[in-house]
């Protein structure tokens, strides 16, 4: 399996549409300028958008290199040389979402790197009235990276059963939407609003919530952003649920993908 | 694929042969577990090719074989190595003989992305004989290569023969297969039609004699049918029966055997012949 996450890493790094994707990267520099809009909370806003931007960078990631890497193996044929080589199918399926999840780390270790630049540079010129929560800016895109490996399983269940590059990469979209919404959903439907709905659709929407990706635990955006402190033991149950559910997906992927006939 | 029953012998070099569409490369992709037969089994070296350890002692060339082409030649022959649990010196060793026996020492450290492909193809059997295998399952191993390639390919195969490695390869050119194949098995529509011996083919194919002979005397050519005549070297056509006594007569009349020549079916002949008979 290290085999293939050093060559998934290769790939990755040697990649055009990754080093396209990273020169977005270059926005941070124009945060600390576009902060200063905001007349009174210069600091606040820059840990807003130098999150969203560590977010858009990662999904694009996550989107593009789950949804094609092995799709892009079966398209080439490279899966005939490499699966005739003993290996199983499921440490090949395992290295390539393990070489991805690395990555992830890797660009997210980065880009946090960037993000503290950016509001160390603002937050010494327009101080805030709390201050900065280092350790919640980090966790917040330690979670964010963690929220992207988990889409990453999908986009790999999904290369695991498809011919084609639509379900991996629009499945993958697709749960991102999905996962975004289903806390939202739940709290509506049990909220006083909720109630008007008919018995049957708030059962499934509750069954759905809890079969469906919840990635608002995630979410650490506004703990980061006000300084609030984080809850531990929250973080520990995402943590948690991550790990278990992303083992489900993948040993689901990686059932799926071992029957898989390579014609 | 139907009621394939098929058994290749240690050491011995093996040609399947078959039109396009026959079921060659899917045989293949079974034995390397690509896919999985509806029914039945099959083992290389004793083991199961549902285990991955079956591909252990396997080296495989695919048919237009595809790498990763981002990494360059000694990268994807390391990476090739270490599935193979090489030791680094050995896997070093290895990759600098196998990249000069193919005529690919000077690409080493180029991206696979800029090769040709006869460099593809060669690339793909120096990645078979890297970790010298006992068995080598190679799939249309001469398609892409320019003549010198091809005889390079087939000078690769007579080695391993030599040094007793096992190797299973499939072509639809049976000049290859005549070249070096032990034995050889046709396959037509997914069912296996025959497997014969190279030899005994070679043998079975002989239709007759072309006999050349020096300073022949009249009687022979008004007995025997003189199919061309150069100077005092007249040629002669004869089926098998009449061999020994064209031989004799020439012997008693004092005239002189230049050559002696087979005339034999070729193995064309015989694949033809099997694949017209196998669609009946």
């Amino acid at each position: 399996m290290n085999m293939i996450i050093g060559v998934t890493l290769k790939g990755i790094f040697r990649d055009r549409v990754f080093q396209g994707i990273l020169t977005a990267a270059v926005l941070f520099l124009a945060i600390p300028s576009v902060s200063t809009l905001s007349m009174r909370q210069v600091t606040e806003l820059s840990i807003t958008l130098s999150l969203s931007l560590v977010s858009f960078i990662m999904l694009l990631l996550a989107v593009f290199l789950g949804g094609t890497s092995i799709w892009r193996d079966i398209e080439r044929r490279y899966t005939f040389s490499v699966l005739s080589l003993p290996l199983t199918r499921s440490s090949y399926l395992f290295g390539r979402f393990a070489g991805i999840a690395i990555f992830l780390l890797l660009t997210a270790a980065v880009l946090a790197v960037a993000t503290v630049a950016v509001v160390f540079v603002v937050s010494g010129n327009y101080p805030p009235e709390r201050p900065v929560a280092w350790g919640a800016i980090a966790a917040a895109v330690g979670f964010d990276a963690l929220k992207y490996i988990f889409l990453v399983a999908f986009a790999v269940l999904f290369s695991s059963v498809s011919t084609s590059f639509f379900l991996p990469i629009f499945g993958t979209i697709t749960i991102f939407l999905v996962g975004g919404a289903t806390q939202q959903v739940y709290d509506y439907v049990h909220s006083q609003a909720g109630q008007a709905l008919a018995p049957l659709v708030r059962q499934i929407a509750t069954a759905l919530y809890y079969v469906l990706p919840n990635f608002s635990a995630f979410d650490l955006k506004v703990n980061a952003i006000y300084a609030l402190k984080l809850n531990f033991q929250g973080l520990v149950l995402t943590a948690g649920y991550f790990s278990v559910y992303t083992a489900i997906v993948l040993f689901v992927s990686a059932a799926i993908f071992s029957r898989r006939e390579m014609k | 694929m139907k009621n394939l029953d098929l058994s290749v012998k240690q050491g011995e070099v093996f040609g399947f042969l078959g039109p396009n569409g026959a079921g060659k490369s899917t045989t293949i992709k079974i034995l390397l577990g690509l896919i999985t037969p509806s029914a039945g089994n099959a083992k290389i070296m004793g083991v199961d090719v549902s285990s991955h350890g079956a591909r252990r002692s396997v080296g495989y060339l695919p048919e237009n074989p595809a790498f990763y082409d981002y990494l360059t030649a000694e990268e994807y022959l390391e990476f090739v190595g270490k599935t193979f649990n090489l030791p680094d010196a050995l896997l070093r060793e290895s990759i600098e003989k196998v990249l000069k026996l193919l005529e690919l020492w000077d690409a080493r450290k180029r991206p696979m992305r800029g090769y040709s492909k006869g460099m593809v193809q060669r690339l793909g059997l120096a990645q078979v004989l890297l970790h010298d295998p006992e068995v080598y399952i190679l799939d249309e191993p001469m398609s892409g290569l320019d003549p010198l390639g091809r005889a390079m390919v087939k000078d690769v195969i007579r080695e391993l023969k030599l040094r007793g490695r096992t190797v299973f390869f499939s072509t639809h050119i049976t000049s290859d297969v005549e070249a070096v194949c032990d034995r050889v098995g046709v396959i037509v529509d997914g069912c296996l039609q025959s497997v014969d011996s190279v030899d005994d083919l070679m043998i079975r194919g002989i239709e007759g004699y072309r006999v050349q002979v020096r300073d022949a005397v009249h009687g022979l050519e008004e007995q025997f049918t003189a199919s061309n005549r150069q100077g005092d070297i007249v040629e002669f056509t004869v089926t098998s029966q009449d061999l020994k006594l064209l031989l004799e007569k020439v012997v008693l009349s004092g005239a002189e055997v230049v050559i002696v020549e087979p005339r034999r079916k070729d193995l064309e002949s015989f694949f033809l012949d099997t694949v017209s008979r196998g669609r009946g």
